[in-house]
C-alpha cells in the first residue's frame, strides 16, 4: 500500500478502534437525546386529543344510524386473522387503534378501492 | 491450394483468439464456482440481488483473451472503474438510507451500544487474520466482514485489500444470506430461556423533527471526525433525508429503487469481475472465508454479550436478543431476533426494537471502517 501504519498490534488496534466506535456511537446517542429535548413539536403532540374532544359538542347518535353502521369486524374474517392483525399493528406501536377489520374491495370497483386508499392516507 | 492454406491460416488465427486457446484449468474452477454462486442465488434464493451479479461477473472475468481490463475504456472497465475509485458502494448507501426508517434508534438511543459491540467480531477476525499471516492491511479488510455491510466490505477492500476484493466480497454477501442459519444457535446458545421471553416496552413515537435533523447532526458530527468515511456516510444520511423530509418523494424514490437496483448490478457484476482464476484460487481464499464466519460469529455474539449486559443494567427491560442484530445485514439481522423471541414467546414481538441496534450496527460498521482507515492508511 505504500503507507505506514500508526500500529501493526492487532490487540491496539483492536482497543483503539472499539474505544473510538464507542465514542463515536454514545456521543451520537446524547446528540439524540439533544434533538428530543429540543425538539419544538414534540409538546403538542400528546395532549391535545382529549382537550379536542373535550371541547367537540355532544351530538345525539340516532339509534337507527348505531343499528346501520357496520360491525367493527366484518363476516367471515377468522378470530386468528384478527389477533394477527391487532398484534401486527400494536408492534409498530398503534397499541388499541384497530377500530374496525373489513375486507376491502370485495364486492366493490377498482376505483371505489383506491379512492378509499387515498382517503386513508390523508388521515 | 492457396485458398487452402489461407483457410487454415485464418483457422489458426481464429482459434489463437479465441478464448479456447488460453483456457486455463484455473478458468474452468472458476466457472464451475461462478456457476454453483448462481446456483446458490436463483435456486437457493441466496442474496439474489448481488450474489447473481457477483457470480455471472466471475464467470465473464474467466473467460481469456475478452480484453475488459485490457487499454482499451470498454463497458467492463467502466464498470471495474466505479468499484475501484469507491464510486458504487457510497451510491449504494444513498439507496439503504432512502430506504431506512431510524426511527426506533431514535425512539430507544440506547441501542447504539449495541451496534457498537458488535463489531468485536470485526477485530477478533482482524486478529485472526494477521496471526495467520496476513498483512495489516488485508487484515482489516478481511474483518471488516464481520460488520455484515457489503458495500462498507467493499470499499474498505479496495482501499486497504484490493486484490483481495473478490474473495471479501463474496464472503461478505453469503454470509449475510445465511444470518438465519448462522445466528440462532449462537443466540441460543448465549441466553436463557427466561431472557428470550422478555417482552420490551413500546417504543414512544418519534417526531418528524427528530427523524430530519438526526441525519444532519450524524453527517456532521461523523464526517468531520472521520472524514474517510464521509462519502459513506454522506450518503446514507442524504438518502435517509430525501425519505424523511416528506417534500423530496420523488428523490427518495428514485434512490431506494432506481438507483440502487442499477449500482447494485454495476457493483455486483464488478465485484465478480475481480474473481479471475489467478487471484481468487488460492490458498489466501479459504482462509478468507473461514476467517469472515469467525468475524460474523464474533459480532453477533459480541452484540448479544452486550446485550446481556443491557438487559441486567435495565432490571430486564432489554431482551439480549435484539443485541444480534448489531451485526448490520439490515433488515435480515432484526428479522432473525424477531423470529428466535417468537420461538421462545409466542406473540413477543421484537422486530421494531431489533431494528434499532440493526440500523446502529451499519453506522458502528461505517465508523469502524473509518478509524481502521485512519490508522493504517
Amino acid at each position: 500500500m505504500g503507507h505506514s501504519p500508526v500500529t501493526t498490534n492487532p490487540l491496539i488496534i483492536m482497543m483503539i478502534n472499539m474505544t473510538v466506535v464507542f465514542i463515536v456511537l454514545v456521543v451520537l446517542m446524547y446528540l439524540i437525546k439533544l434533538i428530543h429535548i429540543i425538539d419544538p413539536t414534540k409538546v403538542k403532540e400528546t395532549p391535545e386529543q382529549p382537550a379536542d374532544d373535550e371541547d367537540l359538542p355532544l351530538v345525539p347518535v340516532k339509534s337507527s344510524e348505531a343499528a346501520e353502521s357496520p360491525p367493527p369486524v366484518e363476516e367471515g374474517i377468522p378470530p386468528e386473522i384478527i389477533a394477527a392483525i391487532s398484534a401486527a399493528v400494536t408492534a409498530y406501536g398503534f397499541a388499541g387503534q384497530v377500530k374496525a377489520v373489513r375486507i376491502l374491495n370485495h364486492e366493490g370497483t377498482p376505483w371505489r378501492a383506491s379512492a378509499r386508499f387515498n382517503t386513508l392516507a390523508r388521515k | 491450394m492457396e485458398a487452402l492454406n489461407a483457410f487454415s491460416v485464418s483457422l489458426q488465427a481464429v482459434w489463437n483468439d479465441s478464448g479456447f486457446s488460453a483456457f486455463t484449468a484455473g478458468n474452468g474452477i472458476m466457472i464451475l464456482v461462478g456457476l454453483l454462486l448462481l446456483y446458490m442465488a436463483f435456486v437457493k434464493e441466496f442474496e439474489p440481488l448481488l450474489l447473481g451479479p457477483i457470480a455471472f461477473g466471475c464467470i465473464l472475468a474467466n473467460f481469456p483473451n475478452t480484453g475488459f481490463f485490457g487499454e482499451e475504456m470498454n463497458v467492463m472497465k467502466a464498470i471495474n472503474f466505479g468499484i475501484t475509485n469507491e464510486i458504487f458502494p457510497p451510491l449504494i448507501f444513498l439507496g439503504i438510507g432512502a430506504m431506512t426508517d431510524f426511527s426506533p434508534l431514535l425512539a430507544r438511543p440506547s441501542t447504539l451500544l449495541l451496534g457498537a459491540a458488535a463489531q468485536i467480531g470485526v477485530f477478533v477476525a482482524l486478529g485472526g487474520a494477521m496471526l495467520v499471516g496476513f498483512d495489516v492491511h488485508e487484515a482489516a479488510a478481511i474483518g471488516i466482514i464481520g460488520g455484515a455491510d457489503g458495500p462498507t466490505s467493499i470499499y474498505l477492500s479496495t482501499k486497504l485489500a484490493p486484490h483481495l476484493l473478490g474473495a471479501i466480497a463474496v464472503a461478505a454477501y453469503s454470509y449475510m444470506s445465511l444470518v438465519p442459519l448462522i445466528q440462532p444457535p449462537i443466540m441460543k446458545l448465549m441466553t436463557t430461556q427466561a431472557e428470550r421471553e422478555i417482552v420490551m416496552k413500546e417504543l414512544r413515537p418519534v417526531t418528524k423533527f427528530e427523524r430530519v435533523v438526526f441525519p444532519i447532526v450524524a453527517t456532521i458530527f461523523i464526517s468531520l471526525l472521520l472524514p474517510p468515511i464521509a462519502a459513506l456516510l454522506g450518503c446514507l444520511m442524504l438518502g435517509n433525508l430525501f425519505r424523511e423530509s416528506g417534500v423530496t418523494d420523488r428523490l427518495s424514490d428514485t434512490a431506494q429503487n432506481s438507483l440502487i437496483n442499477i449500482v447494485t448490478i454495476f457493483l455486483g457484476t464488478g465485484t465478480g469481475m475481480t474473481m479471475s482464476a489467478e487471484g481468487f484460487l488460492r490458498a489466501d481464499t479459504l482462509l478468507i472465508i473461514a476467517l469472515g464466519l469467525v468475524a460474523f460469529m464474533g459480532g453477533t455474539a459480541g452484540g448479544l454479550v452486550f446485550g446481556k449486559i443491557m438487559c441486567k443494567v435495565t432490571g430486564g427491560a432489554i431482551n439480549p436478543l435484539i443485541g444480534s442484530a448489531g451485526v448490520s445485514a439490515v433488515p435480515m439481522a432484526a428479522r432473525v431476533s424477531q423470529l428466535v423471541g417468537m420461538k421462545s414467546k409466542p406473540g413477543n414481538y421484537l422486530l421494531m426494537h431489533a431494528m434499532g441496534p440493526n440500523v446502529a450496527g451499519v453506522i458502528g460498521t461505517a465508523v469502524a471502517a473509518g478509524t481502521m482507515l485512519a490508522m493504517l492508511k
